[in-house]
């Protein structure tokens, strides 16, 4: 089968595919709703295939593709108009979800971290989520996100601490809610 | 050597992003400063639940047929389309070789069964029968054809293989004590040594899910499969008989 569909589509198409769970896995960890997830998804793979021209290593597949990924995912974010200083989307934008006390109640701390990550800053969510979820070395990250590499440290430094306030909170008291403040 | 290390430091320690000599010292101060091993471990820890948390995200209903472009649904069309003139072009040729093979074989088999052999021309020195069925007719078929087949070929001096492959509840036909016929099949056995009954493995796996002892007549082999025993003898050039 995978080989008349490589005589069929060349082989450049499977490889692609094979992407699918891993961007998807990706896209979710940014917006936290499958539906969208999944549309971000399926605008990368269609992109991916139509300028595999420009890739020229075939080694950097995975990070060009994420890459692809996050042109996407901000063309999204600009069509809502909830944005119009594309800097501010980095440090601001944060999930409508549920706060992580919220969730953690419901002990589960999958559904808790998920809340965590989604209340991270968009900029922040977006490095912690490449170099933890697919292990994107920071070089990588810089290259997909068109970041310099101290801003990716930094960012990531400012999610994790962030993330170990939200959880820490989430643990120790579960039943009160204080309001969260954003660290950065 | 008293510094503070920065998050931002311990973070590309957790992520490998420091290079050797760097982490090797990295490493020795962390042996001896507890604080510094406790932040690792946090930052660690942080890692794997992140990891945790997205191993299997949500999915999506229903959304993929949907959206998926023309460009794709062509493809699969395309595909599709493929698959069914293989299957076609497939079914003529197979049908074209039938009626050579029923030409080939001795009129006793082919008349009523279907014959497939993907060689030109049936082979009649090596031929597979198989039985899915438990009904005393098929089996008492089955080895009036094994028996008539190997009788001929004794009779015109050549040397035949043949081979009873059971499976499902043709499996019976097989088994010790379910076997109408064990005394028969023995009999057969000793006078043609190139009979083989084979039973199907996956046949005699899924009757012990459910339970039932399964004890086969002696001489009987065993294959993985039946589909696979069939498939792999016709590759070999052998001639397959549904009876």
């Amino acid at each position: 089968m995978t080989m008349i569909s490589r005589l069929l589509f060349g082989p450049f198409r499977p490889s692609i595919e094979a992407l699918r769970p891993l961007l998807y896995r990706i896209a979710y960890s940014w917006c936290h709703d499958a539906a969208l997830a999944d549309d971000l998804v399926q605008e990368t793979l269609s992109k991916a295939l139509s300028q595999r021209g420009q890739l020229r290593v075939e080694a950097s597949l995975k990070a060009w593709t994420v890459a692809i990924m996050n042109h996407c995912w901000l063309d999204h974010l600009r069509s809502r108009r909830d944005f119009d200083d594309v800097e501010d989307w980095q440090d601001i934008l944060e999930s409508s979800a549920d706060t992580p006390e919220a969730s953690c109640n419901r002990e589960q701390v999958i559904a808790c971290v998920r809340t965590a990550v989604a209340r991270l800053p968009m900029g922040q969510r977006q490095v912690l989520t490449l170099v933890d979820l697919e292990g994107f070395g920071y070089a990588e990250v810089a290259d997909i996100l068109n970041i310099p590499v101290g801003t990716v440290m930094s960012r990531l430094s400012r999610a994790r601490a962030s993330l170990k306030n939200f959880l820490d909170t989430a643990m120790q008291q579960p039943a009160a809610r204080p309001l969260l403040r954003r660290v950065k | 050597m008293n510094t503070v290390v920065s998050d931002e430091t311990l973070n590309a320690f957790v992520d490998g992003e420091l290079d050797v000599a760097e982490s090797e010292a990295l490493l020795a101060r962390i042996r001896e400063d507890k604080d510094l091993a406790q932040r690792v471990c946090t930052l660690r820890g942080l890692q794997s639940m992140v990891r945790l948390a997205y191993i299997e995200p949500p999915v999506a209903d229903n959304r993929k047929a949907h959206i998926a472009p023309r460009r794709q649904l062509m493809q699969r069309c395309a595909f599709g389309c493929l698959v069914l003139l293989v299957g076609l072009s497939g079914g003529w040729v197979l049908r074209g070789r039938d009626s050579q093979t029923v030409a080939a074989l001795p009129a006793a088999v082919s008349s009523g069964y279907q014959v497939v052999s993907l060689a030109r021309e049936a082979d009649p020195n090596r031929v597979m029968l198989h039985l899915d069925s438990a009904a005393p007719a098929k089996m008492q078929a089955v080895l009036d054809q094994a028996e008539q087949l190997l009788n001929e070929a004794e009779q015109q001096g050549r040397a035949m293989q043949l081979e009873v492959i059971a499976n499902s509840r043709g499996l019976n036909l097989l088994r010790e004590g379910h076997s109408p016929y064990a005394a028969r099949m023995s009999r057969m056995k000793q006078r043609h040594a190139n009979l083989h009954w084979v039973a199907c493995g996956q046949s005699i796996a899924r009757l012990r899910n459910d339970g039932e002892q399964v004890r086969l007549l002696p001489d009987t082999q065993t294959a993985p499969t039946a589909i696979n025993e069939i498939v792999t003898r016709l590759q070999q050039g052998w001639t397959y008989v549904r009876v």
